[in-house]
C-alpha cells in the first residue's frame, strides 16, 4: 500500500514536471515536439532485450546473417521511435464544453484533433487514468471525440488537461503529451428524485408561498416588454435611456405563480436543500407555472420558459461558488 | 507512467490466426534440422491452437498446459540429452514457443510471440545461411512488423492493408540505417565465449581414406565445395587439378595418409605460376584445395612435404584464401626413404596373374615411363568401362577389378594403377581432390562441386620427380556408362568429353549457374564480411590507425548522419499556411482563369462585386463563398469547421465551358 502510494505520488511529482501544451489565441493547442515525451513501454523493453540477446549470439557465432537481422530490427525500431513522435507533433487539439448536466450524470466534452499534413493513427485520450479507445485521422481532415467525464459535484466541471497518447506504429514506444484544455460545464446540483411542492406546506414547515402581494407592490424585476403588456407597467426611464421597453414586474401580479424559497427548507445540509430546490425548479418549468426562485443573496424573479429554467438551475449550480473559483 | 499496453487488450481471433500461421512458417526450415520427436510435438501444438480457434473449448486449461510444457521440455531432453547448445537449444526454443500461443490472454502476448519469432529466425540462419533461406526470413520479419503494426490498433478502415503499408514504409526507412550498421558495427575477431561444437553437424565431402565406392556417393552430390577467381586467364579444364589428400599406405583395400615424409622438397622446377582466390564451404576437415602445385601456404596453414595445405584449425565456417600454383613443375626426386614407403605393398592381394601382368610389361620395356604408359594403354585397350554402378568386388579387390568385373569409378582405376606401379617397382601414391569445375561466366569464378570429387596417381620417375598419371583419363571414351545419373550431372566431368546436350539440358544448367552466381555473390558480400573487412574499409578512409575506436566513432557519426536524413525527410512539411488564405487563394485563382483576375487593390468584398457585376452566373456562388469567408476572416466565427464548410462551398462552382 505505502509503495502504492508512493508511485502515486512520484507519478504526480513527474506530471507536475511536464511541460504542458497551452492553446493558442484561437483555442487549438498545437502540439510542438519539445512538449512531448516518450518512453519505451513493456513490448519495447522486451524488444530491446530479444535484441541484445540476438546481437551477441551472431557476434559470438560470426554469423553474418543474424547480425544483419538484428541490426535491421533495430533499425526498424529506431524509426518507429521517430514515427512515434511524429505522430504527435503538429496535431492541433481543441476541447469544447458539451451541455450542461447534473452532477451524478456523465458531462460529454468534444475533443478535437486537426491532423495537419500527415495522418495520424492510434491517438488516444487519456483523462483522470482512463483511456479512451483509439482514433484515426486523415491528413488535413479532422475528427471529434466525445470525452465522458462524471459530474461528481455541482458547480464548474473544468477539463483542464488531458493526456494524448500514442503507440503507433509498433507499439514498442509510447509518447504522449499533456494539453491544457481550459473548456468546463457545468454541473447542476442532483435533483431529488421527489421533492414537495413549492408554496405547501410539506409538513416540516414550509409555508405557503403563493402570492402574499396582492397589492403588487414587491418589485420583482423587469422583463422584455411583450404586446398586451399594460402601459403603466413600462419602465419608461429605461426607455428613456435608450435601453429598450421593459415591463416592471411586481410580486404577485399574475395568479399563477410559485416561488421557490431556500428559507421555506429547513434542512441542515446545504447541498440537500439545493438538490431539492432543483427538483423544484425542474417540476415547476414542466408544469409551466411561472415561477421565481429565491437563495440568500440571489433572487431569480418570477419567469417561464427555458432560458428561465436555465438561469435559475444555474443559480443553484453555482450557489455559494466563489467568483475567483467558478472562472477557471 | 507508460500506460500504452493496458493489460487486457484482447486480441481477435484473426490476429491470433496471423500470428499462429507465422510461428507455424518460422518452424517449417526446422523440419530438416530438427528430430521427428521435436516436430511432432510441435506440429500437435500448432495443430490444437488452429482447432481452437474454431471451437475455443478444444483450448487446454492451465493445468493441461503446465503439463504440456513439461512434456515439451522432457521431449527435448529425452531427444538430445540436452538443453543447451544448437539443437537442444532450438528445439526448447520451438517448443515453448508454440506452447505461448495456447496462452493468448491479451494483445501483449502476440507481441511477445511476434519479438520472439525475430529471434527464432537468428537461430535458424545458425542452420543454414543460404540466399534463399534470407529471403524467407526476411518475409517472415515483414509479416511480423505487419502484424505488430496491426496489433497495435488506432488505424483507420481496413486494418491490415493500412498496416501493411505503414509496416512496407518501416522497413523502406529502416534499410539504410540497417546497412550502416552492419558495415560499421564492430566484428569480433574471437569469439566472447566458447562455442560447445555440436559434433553432430554433418559435413559431406572427402575423407581421409579411400576405398571403392567413397567417391561414387559423392559423384550423386551436387553442393558446392569452393569457388575460385583466377587473377589472369583460367587455364584450361582439363589442369584443373584440385589437390587435397595424398594417400600413401594401402592395406589392399583402403588407402590411408599414412606417416608424413621427413623433410620438404622444394620444387626443382615450376613455371607458369597462377594466382588465385579460393572461396571453401565448411568442411570440417583441415585440408585446403589447390590446384596442383601450390607454391606456398596461406596464412594460418602449412604446406607438408605431399604438397597438401593443412589449415590450423578444421574449417567449420566459410573461409577465403588466396594461392599461387605452377601447372608446369617438377618435384624434386624422393629420397631413399620416401621411395621405400611408396612401394610398400601388403602381400596377400599379389596373385600369380597379377604379377604374370606386371613382369610382362617389365620384360618388354625396362623404362620406368614406358611401364607407366604400358599400364594406360592395358586400361585403353582392353574393355574397362567407366560407372557409376559397379558392380560389388570379391575378398581381393584389385584382382577381381582387374581380371573380372572391369567396370568402376575413378577410384577404383586410380587404386589399381598405384598398386600396380608398386608392384612394378615404381614408387606411387593416390592423390585425392577435384577435377575440373564449372565456369560461371555470370559470376566471373568457376565452381567446383563434390560431383567433381577425383582421384589420380602419382608415380616418381627418376630425372622427373612425382608425375601426375590419370588413370581415367586414359580409358576409351566409347566405354563411358551413359546412365541417367552420369548424363544428369554431367558426370565424369572433364576426365571424360562432356557430351553435347540438349538445349533443355543447357538451359537448367545455366538456370544453376545463375542460382549459384546469387549464392556466391551473397558469400561474398553479406556472410563473408569480417573484421578484416572492416578494417581495410578504414586504411581506405586513411583511419587504419584508429582501429575499433575509428570504427565506432565513423559508426556514430554514420548512424546519427542516416537519421538526421530520415527524420528530415519525414518532418518535412509544406510551409503551413492558413487554411483560408489558402482557400481564398484557390477562390481567386478559379475566377482568374474564367478571366477575372483580382486586382492589386481589391479586397474580397469589392472584387465579389465586381465579379457579380460582370459575370452574373457566377454572383450566387461568389455570394456563397464570402458569405462564409468574411465573417470566418474578420469575425470571430471561425473554428476548424469553418475551413472544411468553406471547401465544401468552393467545389460548388459552376461549371465552366472551355
Amino acid at each position: 500500500m505505502i509503495a502504492l502510494s508512493l508511485e502515486a505520488r512520484a507519478q504526480r511529482y513527474f506530471d507536475t514536471l511536464q511541460r504542458r501544451v497551452q492553446p493558442g489565441p484561437d483555442g487549438l493547442a498545437r502540439i510542438e515536439g519539445s512538449r512531448i515525451y516518450i518512453l519505451p513501454t513493456r513490448t519495447g523493453f522486451l524488444y530491446g532485450a530479444v535484441l541484445l540477446a540476438m546481437l551477441l549470439g551472431s557476434l559470438n557465432y560470426q554469423n553474418n546473417l543474424g547480425l544483419l537481422l538484428t541490426f535491421f530490427l533495430a533499425a526498424v525500431g529506431i524509426v518507429a521511435m521517430h514515427h512515434t513522435w511524429l505522430n504527435l507533433r503538429g496535431l492541433e487539439i481543441q476541447a469544447r464544453a458539451g451541455p450542461a448536466v447534473f452532477a451524478g450524470e456523465q458531462a460529454r466534452f468534444e475533443i478535437w484533433f486537426q491532423a495537419g499534413r500527415r495522418p495520424r493513427y492510434d491517438l488516444r485520450i487519456s483523462y483522470q487514468g482512463e483511456q479512451m479507445a483509439p482514433v484515426a485521422i486523415d491528413p488535413e481532415e479532422q475528427r471529434d471525440s466525445g470525452l465522458q467525464v462524471p459530474a461528481r459535484q455541482r458547480g464548474w466541471l473544468v477539463l483542464q488537461e488531458i493526456r494524448i497518447e500514442t503507440g503507433y506504429p509498433l507499439g514498442l514506444f509510447c509518447a504522449w503529451a499533456v494539453v491544457k484544455t481550459p473548456a468546463k460545464i457545468l454541473v447542476y446540483p442532483w435533483p431529488v428524485p421527489v421533492a414537495p411542492e413549492p408554496g405547501h406546506d410539506a409538513g416540516e414547515g414550509c409555508r405557503p408561498q403563493r402570492t402574499r402581494h396582492e397589492e403588487a407592490e414587491d418589485y420583482l424585476g423587469a422583463r422584455p416588454y411583450r404586446p398586451g403588456d399594460s402601459l403603466k407597467q413600462i419602465d419608461w426611464k429605461a426607455f428613456a435611456r435608450e435601453r429598450g421597453l421593459w415591463v416592471k414586474q411586481y410580486g404577485g401580479e399574475q395568479g399563477q405563480e410559485v416561488w421557490i424559497d431556500w428559507s421555506a427548507i429547513e434542512l441542515a445540509d446545504p447541498e440537500l436543500r439545493l438538490s431539492i430546490l432543483t427538483r423544484q425548479v425542474l417540476e415547476a418549468s414542466t408544469i409551466s407555472t411561472r415561477f421565481g426562485l429565491r437563495l440568500p443573496g440571489v433572487i431569480e424573479p418570477v419567469g417561464q420558459g427555458p432560458e428561465h429554467t436555465e438561469r435559475c438551475l444555474t443559480h443553484l449550480a453555482l450557489f455559494g461558488y466563489d467568483q475567483g473559483q467558478s472562472s477557471p | 507512467m507508460t500506460k500504452a499496453n493496458p493489460p487486457l487488450e484482447r486480441p481477435h481471433r484473426q490476429q491470433i490466426l496471423w500470428v499462429s500461421l507465422l510461428v507455424a512458417a518460422i518452424c517449417a526450415p526446422f523440419v530438416r534440422y530438427l528430430e521427428p520427436s521435436i516436430l511432432a510435438f510441435i506440429g500437435l501444438i500448432l495443430g490444437v491452437r488452429l482447432l481452437a480457434l474454431r471451437w475455443p473449448k478444444a483450448l487446454p486449461n492451465r493445468w493441461l498446459r503446465t503439463l504440456l510444457a513439461l512434456a515439451g521440455i522432457a521431449n527435448c531432453l529425452a531427444t538430445y540429452h540436452t538443453l543447451n547448445g544448437q539443437d537442444g537449444g532450438s528445439a526448447l526454443l520451438l517448443s515453448m514457443l508454440a506452447l505461448k500461443l495456447l496462452e493468448i490472454e491479451g494483445r501483449g502476448d502476440l507481441r511477445l510471440v511476434l519479438i520472439l519469432t525475430g529471434f527464432v529466425c537468428a537461430v535458424l540462419f545458425l542452420f543454414d545461411e543460404s540466399f534463399l533461406t534470407a529471403l524467407y526470413v526476411a518475409m517472415i520479419a515483414g509479416v511480423s512488423i505487419v502484424l505488430l503494426v496491426e496489433l497495435q490498433g488506432g488505424l483507420p478502415g481496413d486494418g491490415l492493408k493500412t498496416a501493411a503499408r505503414i509496416g512496407a514504409q518501416l522497413i523502406l526507412q529502416a534499410i539504410p540505417l540497417t546497412v550502416v550498421l552492419f558495415v560499421l558495427f564492430p566484428r569480433l575477431d574471437t569469439p566472447l565465449w566458447n562455442l560447445v561444437q555440436d559434433q553432430a553437424k554433418g559435413y559431406s565431402g572427402l575423407a581421409d581414406s579411400l576405398e571403392p565406392g567413397r567417391l561414387s556417393e559423392l559423384v550423386l552430390n551436387d553442393d558446392p565445395v569452393f569457388r575460385v577467381r583466377f587473377a589472369g586467364e583460367r587455364p584450361s579444364r582439363r589442369q584443373l587439378y584440385w589437390r587435397a589428400l595424398v594417400l600413401r599406405q594401402t592395406d589392399g583395400r583402403r588407402w590411408t595418409q599414412g606417416e608424413s615424409g621427413p623433410s620438404p622438397s622444394p620444387l626443382a622446377q615450376a613455371e607458369g605460376p597462377i594466382d588465385y582466390e579460393i572461396v571453401l564451404e565448411p568442411t570440417g576437415q583441415r585440408w585446403l584445395f589447390a590446384l596442383d602445385l601450390p607454391l606456398a601456404a596461406p596464412e594460418g596453414s602449412s604446406l607438408d612435404p605431399e604438397y597438401q595445405i593443412l589449415a590450423d584449425q578444421p574449417v567449420t565456417g566459410l573461409k577465403r584464401y588466396r594461392l599461387r600454383s605452377a601447372l608446369d613443375y617438377r618435384t624434386a626426386e624422393p629420397d631413399e626413404a620416401a621411395r621405400k614407403l611408396a612401394l610398400e605393398l601388403p602381400a596377400w592381394i599379389l596373385t600369380p596373374r597379377l604379377r604374370r601382368l606386371v613382369e610382362g610389361w617389365r620384360a618388354e620395356q625396362p623404362d620406368d615411363w614406358a611401364v607407366v604408359q604400358q599400364a594406360l594403354a592395358y586400361f585403353n585397350r582392353e574393355d574397362f568401362y567407366y560407372t557409376l554402378l559397379p558392380p560389388p568386388l570379391g575378398p581381393n579387390p584389385i584382382d577381381s577389378f582387374l581380371f573380372e568385373t572391369r567396370r568402376g569409378y575413378c577410384e577404383h582405376y586410380a587404386s589399381s594403377l598405384a598398386i600396380l606401379m608398386r608392384l612394378a617397382g615404381i614408387p606411387a601414391r593416390v592423390v585425392v581432390g577435384y577435377l575440373g569445375g564449372e565456369e560461371n561466366a555470370l559470376g566471373g569464378y568457376t565452381l567446383v562441386r563434390q560431383s567433381d570429387a577425383h582421384a589420380w596417381v602419382e608415380v616418381a620417375i627418376s630425372g622427373r620427380g612425382w608425375v601426375r598419371v590419370d588413370p581415367t583419363a586414359a580409358l576409351d571414351p566409347r566405354r563411358i556408362d551413359r546412365g541417367p545419373g552420369t548424363r544428369l550431372l554431367s558426370a565424369g566431368p572433364v576426365r571424360l568429353e562432356p557430351e553435347n546436350t540438349s538445349g533443355l539440358v543447357r538451359w537448367a544448367r545455366n538456370l544453376r549457374l545463375f542460382a549459384d552466381t546469387l549464392e556466391a555473390t551473397w558469400q561474398n558480400w553479406i556472410l563473408d564480411f569480417s573484421a578484416k573487412d572492416q578494417r581495410r574499409l578504414l586504411e581506405r578512409l586513411g583511419l587504419g590507425d584508429w582501429g575499433e575506436y575509428g570504427l565506432i566513432s565513423l559508426m556514430l557519426i554514420a548512424v546519427s548522419l542516416t537519421l538526421g536524413t530520415i527524420l528530415a525527410v519525414l518532418m518535412h512539411e509544406r510551409k503551413r499556411q492558413d487554411p483560408l488564405d489558402r482557400l481564398y487563394g484557390r477562390f481567386c485563382q478559379e475566377l482568374a482563369r474564367r478571366g477575372i483576375p483580382r486586382l492589386a487593390h481589391e479586397g474580397p468584398l469589392d472584387y465579389g462585386r465586381r465579379v457579380a457585376v460582370s459575370k452574373p452566373e457566377l454572383a450566387p456562388w461568389v455570394e456563397g463563398f464570402l458569405g462564409l469567408y468574411l465573417p470566418a476572416r474578420y469575425g470571430t466565427q471561425r473554428g476548424p469547421e469553418t475551413a472544411q464548410a468553406l471547401a465544401r462551398a468552393l467545389k460548388r462552382r459552376p461549371w465552366r465551358p472551355s
